[in-house]
C-alpha cells in the first residue's frame, strides 16, 4: 500500500515536467525528425512536400554547411584542450592559494554567470583594431593585430574569449573534486618522499578522473553547439570563417525560412554528437577500467 | 499530506491545458475597453515594444484611428519585441501562418513583401484610387508593389546619406556638387587620392566605410550596382543568373576592392573614425544626421548626393525601404484592413513617427509640415535624394538570401581579395538553389 501512494506521489511530482518536457522537449524532437524528411517552409506550410532524402543530400553538397562544419570541428579542437587543462590549472592554483581564495574563485567565476551577448560584446571593445588590446600589443612594438575582423585570425580569437567566459564552471568542478580528495593519501605520498609531479599524476589525477570525463564531455558538447559569439562579435564573418554549424542552421530556419532543410542539417548536428560522445566515452572508460585493472594486479 | 498528490496532478493537467490554449481567441465587444457593439474588430501586430518612442507613436496613430472611426471600426494593436537579428517578430508571423492565427494587419519590414506576397501571408490591399496613391513618396508604392498589386504602404521611409566633414573638404579645396549631378565613380576615387594626404595626417582614412553582416550592406551599397546600370536579380525577382553575376557588377565588386586596396578606407572597422573627425566621408543612413548634431556637434556635417557610376544614365538608384503596414491573407475585411494600413501609414502617423523617432516620413505632405525637412540642408538634402532618387531594394521572394549572398561577395571580394566572378558564380548557385521552390 504504501509503495503504491509512493509510486503515485512520484508521478505526482514527476507530472509537471512530463507534461512540459513532451511539449517543449519531445514533439519538438519528433516534429523535427519528421520536418527533415520534407521541403517544410516557415512561410508556406501549405505547399509541404515528403521529400525522403533530398535535404540530406543537399546538406552534404553545400560548401557552407561544410565549412560551418570544419569551423566548428576547429572551435572545438581549441576550446576543449584549454578549457579543460585552464579549469584544472586554475583549480589547482586556487586550492593551493590560502589568501583571499574567495576572491579569486568569484573572479574567475563572474564570466559564466555573465550573458553571453555581453561578454561578446565587452570583447568586441577589447578586440577592436583600437582597443586595449592592440593598445598594449603596440606598446611592445606590435603591430595592430585584426583580431575579429581577420579570416585567420578571428576563430582563435573568439575560441580564446569563449574559454575564458567558460572557463570558470569547470574550475568550481575541479575545485570541488579537489576538496573531495582524501587527504591521508597526500599525507601517505608525503611519508614516502614523494615528489609534488608524483603526488599530482598519482593521486590527483587518478581521483579527478570521472570529474575529467564529465568536463571533458560537457565541454565538448558546448563548443560544439557554439553559435551567440560569431552571432554577436562578427557575423560568421568574414568570408564565413566563424560560421557554425548551429549558426547555419540558425540561418536556415529562422532567416531563410527553411525549416526542412534546417531540421535536417539538426539532426546530422545531433547524430555527430552523440557518436563523438559515445567514441569519448569509450575511449575515457576504456582507460578507467586499465587503470582499476592496473590497481587490482598492483594488490 | 494526501492532498500532495492531488495538486500534483491538477497542476500538471493545468500545465498541459495552459500550454494548448494560449493561441486562438475571439474578441467580443467590451472585451477591450473602446471596442463597442456594431464595430467591426481589427487586429493588428507591430515589430516593437510599446515602450518605445517607436512603440508610443504607433500606440497614439491607433487610438486616433479608433476615434475617428469610432462606430465603424476598432483597432486593437498588438506589440511584438523584436530581436537585433530580425527574430522575435517574424519568428511569431512564422508560426501564426502555421497555426492560422494572424491578426488582419501586420508590419512588415519593405524587403520582405515579396516573399509575404508570394507566400500569401499578405494580401493586395482593397482598391486606392489614384489621389489615395499620390500622397505617398513614389518609392512607398514600388516598395509595396508585387505583380502590379499593392499590398503595402511604408509606416516610414528611409535613405542613406554620403555625409562629409565640411571642413575637411574644404581644406582640400573640394566642392560638393548639386544632387543631379553627383561625383561619378572615378570622380570620386580622385577625391579620395586627394585627401588621403590629409587624413594621413590625421591618422585617418578618406572613407569610414565598413561591410556590415546583415541588412545594411545591401540597403547601403546597392546603389553602385543600380547607377552602373545592372541589378542583383531580373524584374520578376525569380533569375539570378546574368543579373547577380554580370560584368557590370564584377565591376563594382572590384571597385569596393580598389578601395581597401588604396588605403581609401581601413579593412578593419574603426570606432567612430567619421564622428571623430577622422574620415571626410561616410555612407550611412539618415540617423547620422541626429546623431551627429545630438553628439558630435563640433563635426561640420554636409550631406552629398550620393556617388553614381561613369555610365549612370539618370535613373533612380538610391537607397530606400523600411517597416511598412499590410493586411493578412487571413483578414475577411479587407476594407477595414486597408482604412488602418491607410491610417497607420498616413500623414498624421507618418508626422507623428518624425517627433518620436526622427524617422523619415512615407508621404509628400508630411515632408512639406515638418520645417526641418525645408530648413535643415542636410535633412532637405536628404529628403529630396530621396524623393527624386529613391529605389527599393530587390524584388524577390528570396530576398534574404539575395541579401546575405551580396554582403559576403562584398566582403569575400573587397576586404579578403578573392576572386569577384567565381565568388558571385558561387552567390547565384545558392540563389537559385532558394529560387527552386518558386520555379518549378
Amino acid at each position: 500500500m504504501k509503495n503504491k501512494s509512493n509510486s503515485i506521489l512520484g508521478m505526482a511530482f514527476f507530472g509537471p515536467a512530463l507534461v512540459l518536457m513532451t511539449i517543449f522537449l519531445f514533439i519538438p524532437m519528433i516534429l523535427t525528425l519528421i520536418y527533415s524528411f520534407t521541403d517544410y517552409f516557415a512561410l508556406n506550410p501549405k505547399l509541404t512536400h515528403f521529400v525522403g532524402l533530398e535535404n540530406f543530400s543537399t546538406i552534404f553538397k553545400d560548401e557552407l554547411f561544410t565549412t560551418a562544419f570544419f569551423n566548428t570541428v576547429k572551435f572545438v579542437l581549441i576550446i576543449v584542450p584549454l578549457q579543460t587543462l585552464g579549469a584544472l590549472g586554475l583549480a589547482l592554483l586556487i586550492n593551493k592559494v590560502t589568501v583571499c581564495k574567495r576572491y579569486f574563485k568569484v573572479a574567475f567565476f563572474i564570466p559564466v554567470v555573465m550573458s553571453l551577448a555581453v561578454v561578446s560584446n565587452l570583447w568586441m571593445q577589447i578586440y577592436s583594431p583600437e582597443g586595449i588590446l592592440n593598445t598594449i600589443l603596440s606598446n611592445f612594438g606590435i603591430d595592430s593585430q585584426p583580431f575579429i575582423y581577420g579570416a585567420d585570425q578571428a576563430l582563435p580569437s573568439i575560441a580564446f574569449m569563449s574559454v575564458w567566459q567558460g572557463v570558470g564552471y569547470q574550475m568550481i568542478i575541479f575545485l570541488g573534486g579537489l576538496q573531495a580528495i582524501n587527504p591521508a593519501l597526500y599525507e601517505a605520498a608525503e611519508m614516502d618522499h614523494a615528489s609534488a609531479w608524483s603526488k599530482f599524476k598519482d593521486i590527483t589525477l587518478p581521483e579527478l578522473k570521472p570529474l575529467c570525463v564529465f568536463v571533458f564531455i560537457t565541454v565538448t558538447i558546448g563548443a560544439f553547439r557554439m553559435i551567440v559569439q560569431p552571432m554577436v562579435m562578427t557575423g560568421g564573418g568574414p568570408s564565413h570563417s566563424t560560421y557554425t554549424i548551429v549558426y547555419d542552421i540558425y540561418e536556415t530556419g529562422t532567416v531563410n525560412w527553411e525549416i526542412g532543410l534546417a531540421s535536417a542539417m539538426a539532426i546530422v548536428f545531433t547524430v555527430f554528437v552523440v557518436i563523438l560522445t559515445i567514441i569519448q566515452t569509450i575511449l575515457t572508460k576504456d582507460k578507467e577500467d586499465k587503470h582499476e585493472n592496473k590497481k587490482a594486479k598492483d594488490l | 499530506m494526501k492532498k500532495l498528490p492531488l495538486f500534483m496532478t491538477a497542476l500538471s493537467v493545468l500545465a498541459s491545458t495552459v500550454s494548448f490554449t494560449g493561441c486562438s481567441k475571439t474578441v467580443k465587444p467590451g472585451d477591450v475597453p473602446g471596442y463597442d457593439e456594431g464595430e467591426q474588430y481589427l487586429s493588428m501586430w507591430v515589430h516593437t515594444i510599446e515602450d518605445t518612442p517607436e512603440g508610443e507613436a504607433y500606440k497614439k496613430s491607433v487610438d486616433s484611428f479608433n476615434e475617428k472611426f469610432n462606430g465603424t471600426y476598432f483597432a486593437d494593436i498588438e506589440f511584438i519585441p523584436r530581436n537585433d537579428s530580425g527574430g522575435g517578430y517574424s519568428d511569431k508571423i512564422n508560426a501564426s501562418v502555421m497555426s492560422g492565427d494572424l491578426p488582419d494587419v501586420i508590419t512588415v519590414d519593405g524587403p520582405n513583401v515579396s516573399a509575404y506576397a508570394a507566400n500569401g501571408i499578405i494580401q493586395p490591399l482593397a482598391e486606392l484610387s489614384d489621389e489615395e496613391k499620390g500622397v505617398y513618396l513614389d518609392s512607398i508604392i514600388e516598395q509595396g508593389t508585387v505583380d502590379e498589386k499593392l499590398y503595402a504602404l511604408g509606416a516610414m521611409e528611409s535613405s542613406v546619406g554620403l555625409y562629409y566633414n565640411k571642413s575637411i573638404l574644404a581644406e582640400a579645396g573640394i566642392e560638393v556638387p548639386d544632387k543631379d549631378n553627383p561625383w561619378t565613380f572615378s570622380e570620386f576615387l580622385d577625391i579620395l587620392e586627394k585627401i588621403k594626404p590629409i587624413m594621413d595626417s590625421k591618422n585617418g582614412y578618406p572613407l569610414d566605410m565598413t561591410f556590415p553582416v546583415g541588412e545594411a550592406s545591401i540597403y547601403y551599397y546597392a546603389p553602385f550596382i543600380w547607377s552602373n546600370g545592372c541589378d542583383l536579380i531580373s524584374d520578376d525577382g525569380l533569375t539570378a543568373d546574368g543579373y547577380f553575376n554580370s560584368d557590370k557588377n564584377a565591376e563594382v565588386f572590384k571597385y569596393f576592392r580598389g578601395l581597401v586596396e588604396k588605403k581609401y578606407m581601413s579593412a578593419t572597422p574603426v570606432e567612430k573614425l567619421f564622428e571623430s573627425g577622422r574620415a571626410a566621408f561616410k555612407f550611412d543612413g539618415a540617423w547620422e544626421v541626429n546623431t551627429i548634431y545630438q553628439s558630435y556637434s563640433d563635426i561640420d556635417l554636409g550631406v552629398a548626393p550620393y556617388i553614381v557610376s561613369d555610365n549612370w544614365d539618370g535613373g533612380r538608384y538610391t537607397p530606400t525601404g523600411s517597416w511598412a503596414y499590410a493586411a493578412t491573407s487571413k483578414t475577411e475585411n479587407i476594407d477595414g484592413a486597408t482604412e488602418l494600413v491607410k491610417w497607420m501609414s498616413g500623414v498624421e502617423s507618418g508626422i507623428l513617427l518624425y517627433e518620436n523617432t526622427k524617422s523619415m516620413p512615407s508621404t509628400y505632405a508630411a515632408y512639406e509640415q515638418i520645417t526641418t525637412f525645408e530648413e535643415d540642408e542636410n535633412y532637405k538634402a536628404l529628403y529630396e535624394q530621396l524623393r527624386d532618387y529613391g529605389r527599393p531594394r530587390p524584388k524577390t521572394p528570396v530576398y534574404p538570401q539575395v541579401s546575405t549572398s551580396f554582403q559576403q561577395v562584398l566582403e569575400d571580394v573587397a576586404l579578403s581579395g578573392r576572386n569577384a566572378e567565381d565568388e558571385m558564380d558561387k552567390s547565384v548557385e545558392r540563389i537559385n538553389a532558394k529560387l527552386k521552390r518558386y520555379t518549378r
